[in-house]
């Protein structure tokens, strides 16, 4: 309809200057044209008094507007109006044609490949065309842009699609031609993330338009996808691991599938899903043993559901390094107590934490419990940075500030902020509020805000229940289900004691609160990330009574205890942290490698040799010396090129001359041919983003016949200048009959015709 | 004549001896029963009620109440559970309050096997245990306790008698559990005081006896039930009186190493099941 009212297609109107081509000079016209309006306004008012009735006042003054435009419409048509717009001179230029060949365009759709929805109008017609105007170059275009003669060798199983360095690697061939045009054929599966701003601005800085064709259904009619994975890269042996799984579905609303994790063929969990509204993504936890130690991959997958476009996209793997060894926890009681007793025996067969305790039994006296040495502890709660920073985490008791000195209150805040260890504070009769913790140095790291008051801690009975915050934690989960925890919680027995904790700080997160005699809910158990370590409060010391008022078998106390001292120590990191960006690699080998190393106090390390042992598939061994960052010190950075897919492992080990200050592991999985199976819907934003910025135009296979005129309006390559007149489009023509014909209607109407 | 005289006279003085005999025994039993009542005296004035009997502690020293075996009064309360009590209890706490920084209530909880409470305290006192019976549902009861974390500490039963009865209850909670000598190098002996020298602990009776040890509970025995990881869950003084201790340590008759071990032992006891 636009063509046949204007003659010429949006991009000419949109591209084109507007000129008047008559030899009059545009002065004489705004003359002409101001002195007609004024001359009919005078004329208009001149005669009003022999004017019909009807049409005096505002009636008037719209048919003077009426003819005014008619007059300035036929002067302006009278200059000759046209639109200049730059064309490529024929045969003179160049354009480019990618054609996407990943394995995403062999996905079937309506019966017909992507591949052949994007190969059969342009040998229908439309590469015809372009070779008639222009110089036309092939390309395939996958991980990187290859120069083809034909558009039948085109195979859809490159694995993996990278749009924006197959552009830079046009744009670089064709530097020194003249490039008229790129024309994109794909549906926009970038595997890469995007196109970086960086070719972008190299395309328009040459004024190069990018005509993007869109190949394949934007959403896929009968799909689910697995598009994401939330998963700890470390874990403790024999630990609870909580992933978050991210899925969305199309065609499947209100079913059920299964939700399972496997560690190789063995399923370690599983569990079943409702599939929410279609298109909505949706996001489920599985929690699952992570099993002894090693470097372990994971695989998270959904049911194949009946009728499923794509079937390759409903699993993936992750890895996580489970480590060994038992992290020490230090927990200093200020009274002997039940909750200390049932504490400790809660977690004694946890293999992966050990609780070190030393109890104040008299007014000068310690009992030390779980030492390594005879004369550990011997001297009471640690002053020396070492001795304490030796522990993964801290749980202080019933202890008053007043215990520890000023460099011992330090020394703790250190060793949450600075070492990155774990602390948790109970409640009781001489802690928190009662003890002087609100106005301490030490407040600061707490979760809480402290109530600034005496009588906070009540030996009374207390209920407890979940929030919802709790859903996604794993301290709480002592049943799988989150409808079935819930309840657990509700029905265990109530608190001995509680205590007033005060007010959650921003970002803490309150996983149970405690009702006191039916009043108003309280916050039970806070915790929130400190610096390189974390911290939490729990306002009771009571929950000694799930042990001993529930039947023998239950294991509640235990799960409960067990699953905080290892949230408490899993993070806490040791003197050398390795890490990278991704540890799966999808159809990538490039890994960015970095260590973070501390010496005994956890101050950075400036002044040590950082050294990564690769081990690879089939035997592959190789040393890389690490580069400490210039910006970060103790930041130890390199990048490495893993060579064959298959398992990596890293072992990181920083020396400082003979002396090993510490080691760490990392493990890597490359995999080939996966990206292209996830995201295959046309990624039509892309597409569209991409012509619009370079000045091209998005279309559809269908409309490809206008293509090779539309590229030919281009300012890149070797142009020239076309005027397209403008005063004989069908759409100025009508322009006029309407105001003439307005104006005759309005008179008829008014009865002055 | 004379004879007869003679003979007369012999039989006089063996009548006079007796009587002589008779009159000395007469007066030293009446001294002894002088001195039991001193003791008996202070029973009918029991222990006051503290003034802070209301405030509740981390630890409650609680009493088990259990059925007798045999019938017959014993004590204050109508039962063998009840020997010493109150007085014991609260003069004991006090000497808890007074060593340890065990936040002790200042009353003593009587429990009971068939009770909800009876779970609420991990650490229980029974006493005259040689008299003691239970259904099976108590004795299940009791055996979930102590596999769950509770402590029990026995107390005043002597010799081979009392031994066969408090056993034969012991086996209904434990059929499968040996009973086994503590050994000296055991934390419960260490844990706050190092008791490497113990001895036996006697009761008001032996003013009355001139023994310390009643029936034929010649030895100190000190005994144990343990869980499966080698624990204390039954703590067993056989052969002593740690009761009567408690109960007449303020008294300036009862010997102060018998009341000086006895709170030693009681305390060491709490604090043992307080960490383990």
């Amino acid at each position: 309809m636009f063509e046949f009212l204007f003659r010429y297609p949006r991009s000419v109107f949109t591209k084109g200057d507007l000129v008047l081509l008559g030899s009059w000079p545009v002065w004489l016209l705004g003359v002409l044209i101001v002195a007609g309006i004024v001359g009919l306004g005078w004329l208009m008012r001149s005669r009003q008094s022999e004017a019909v009735g009807s049409i005096k006042g505002w009636r008037s003054l719209v048919l003077w507007a009426l003819q005014s435009s008619m007059l300035a419409a036929v002067l302006t048509l009278l200059w000759q109006p046209a639109l200049l717009v730059s064309t490529l001179k024929p045969q003179q230029n160049v354009v480019a044609v990618l054609v996407d060949d990943s394995q995403s365009m062999a996905l079937k759709e309506g019966g017909q490949a992507r591949r052949d929805q994007a190969r059969t109008p342009l040998q229908a017609g439309v590469l015809d065309a372009l070779s008639r105007r222009f110089q036309v170059r092939l390309y395939r275009v996958a991980d990187r842009a290859e120069r083809i003669k034909a558009l039948d060798t085109l195979t859809a199983q490159a694995a993996s699609t990278n749009l924006g360095d197959s552009l830079k690697q046009v744009s670089n061939e064709t530097a020194g031609l003249p490039l008229g045009g790129v024309i994109l054929v794909s549906d926009g599966a970038d595997n890469s993330g995007g196109v970086d701003l960086d070719t972008i601005t190299e395309l328009r800085t040459r004024r190069v338009p990018i005509h993007t064709v869109g190949v394949g259904l934007e959403q896929a009619v009968k799909d689910v996808e697995l598009s994401d994975v939330q998963a700890p890269a470390r874990a403790l042996a024999d630990s609870r691991i909580a992933a978050q799984l991210t899925f969305e579905q199309r065609g499947y609303e209100g079913r059920k599938a299964k939700l399972a994790v496997r560690d190789g063929s063995k399923v370690v969990a599983m569990r079943e899903v409702t599939f929410g509204k279609e298109g909505n993504w949706q996001t489920e936890s599985l929690l699952f043993n992570a099993g002894s130690a090693g470097a372990r991959a994971f695989k998270f997958s959904l049911d194949l559901q009946e009728g499923e476009e794509n079937q390759k996209n409903n699993s993936t793997e992750r890895l996580v390094n489970v480590q060994d060894g038992r992290r020490r926890i230090l927990y200093i009681e200020g009274e002997p107590r039940w909750e200390f007793k049932f504490v400790r025996r809660a977690i004694e067969d946890d293999k992966s934490v050990k609780l070190v305790t030393l109890l104040r039994t008299t007014q000068n006296k310690f009992y030390r419990q779980g030492v390594d040495q005879p004369t550990e502890l011997e001297q009471g709660f640690p002053a020396k940075v070492e001795e304490l920073f030796g522990f993964h985490a801290l749980i202080l008791g019933n202890v008053e500030l007043n215990y520890f000195s000023p460099t011992q209150q330090e020394l703790i805040k250190s060793f949450v902020d600075r070492r990155g260890g774990g602390l948790l504070m109970l409640a009781g009769r001489n802690a928190l509020s009662e003890g002087g913790w609100a106005k301490s140095a030490l407040a600061e790291v707490l979760p809480v805000i402290l109530p600034e008051r005496k009588g906070t801690f009540l030996r009374e009975p207390a209920a407890v229940q979940l929030t919802g915050t709790a859903i996604d934690s794993l301290i709480t989960r002592l049943v799988e289900q989150p409808g079935a925890n819930d309840e657990r919680w509700r029905k265990l027995p109530q608190l001995a004691d509680y205590q007033d904790i005060g007010t959650p700080k921003l970002g803490a997160a309150v996983l149970a609160e405690y009702t006191p005699g039916g009043r108003a809910r309280l916050p039970l158990l806070v915790t929130q990330n400190y610096g390189r370590g974390r911290t939490a409060v729990l306002g009771t010391s009571g929950t000694w009574r799930w042990q001993m008022q529930q039947p023998l078998e239950d294991q509640t106390h235990e799960v409960f205890w067990q699953q905080l001292q290892r949230w408490l120590v899993t993070e806490t990191p040791g003197p050398v942290v390795a890490s990278t960006p991704r540890q799966m690699l999808f159809d990538e080998s490039r890994a960015r490698l970095s260590a973070d190393v501390r010496d005994k106090t956890f101050l950075p390390a400036a002044d040590v040799e950082v050294e990564a042992r690769v081990l690879g598939p089939q035997g592959l061994t190789e040393r890389i010396k690490m580069k400490p960052d210039a910006v970060t010190p103790g930041l130890y950075l390199t990048d490495y090129a893993l060579p064959k897919t298959g398992s990596y492992l890293v072992e990181f080990t920083a020396r400082r001359g003979a002396e090993e200050v510490g080691r760490d592991v990392v493990t890597l999985q490359r995999q080939d041919g996966v990206a292209e199976n996830f995201r295959t819907g046309q990624n039509r934003e892309l597409l569209e983003k991409l012509s619009q910025q370079t000045g091209g135009r998005y279309w559809k296979p269908a409309d490809l016949n206008r293509l090779a005129d539309e590229i030919a309006l281009s300012e890149a390559g070797i142009t020239v200048r076309e005027a397209r007149d403008l005063w004989d489009l069908p759409a100025v023509f009508m322009a006029l009959i309407a105001l003439r014909g307005t104006e005759w209607w309005l008179r008829r109407k008014w009865g002055a015709v | 004549m004379v004879e007869v005289a003679r003979t007369h006279r012999v039989g006089s003085r063996r009548v006079s001896a007796l009587v002589l005999l008779g009159f000395c025994t007469i007066s030293v039993l009446l001294a002894q029963r002088g001195t039991v009542r001193d003791f008996l005296d202070e029973e009918d004035n029991p222990a006051p009620m503290p003034a802070d009997a209301q405030e509740p502690g981390e630890y409650t020293f609680a009493r088990l109440r259990y059925t007798s075996k045999r019938n017959g009064y014993w004590g204050r309360g109508g039962g063998a559970w009840s020997t010493d009590w109150p007085k014991a209890d609260r003069q004991f706490v006090q000497g808890v309050r007074r060593l340890t920084r065990v936040n002790a209530r200042s009353v003593e909880q009587v429990v009971e096997l068939d009770s909800e409470e009876f779970m609420q305290y991990p650490w229980i006192y029974a006493t005259e245990v040689g008299r003691w019976d239970f259904t099976e549902k108590q004795a299940a009861r009791l055996r979930e306790y102590f596999l769950k974390g509770g402590f029990m500490m026995t107390d005043d039963f002597h010799g081979t008698f009392e031994w066969s009865v408090f056993y034969e209850g012991l086996q209904k909670v434990f059929p499968d559990r040996p009973v086994v000598d503590i050994e000296d190098k055991d934390q419960i002996f260490h844990v706050l005081y190092d008791l490497k020298e113990r001895f036996q602990v006697g009761g008001i009776q032996m003013f009355f006896t001139g023994r310390v040890s009643e029936n034929d509970g010649y030895d100190a025995k000190w005994r144990a039930v343990l869980d499966d990881k080698g624990r204390v869950m039954i703590a067993i003084c056989h052969n002593m009186d740690l009761g009567d201790a408690w109960e007449w340590a303020d008294h300036p008759r009862y010997p102060e190493n018998f009341a000086s071990l006895a709170y030693r032992v009681g305390v060491n006891f709490i604090i043992y099941s307080m960490t383990h």
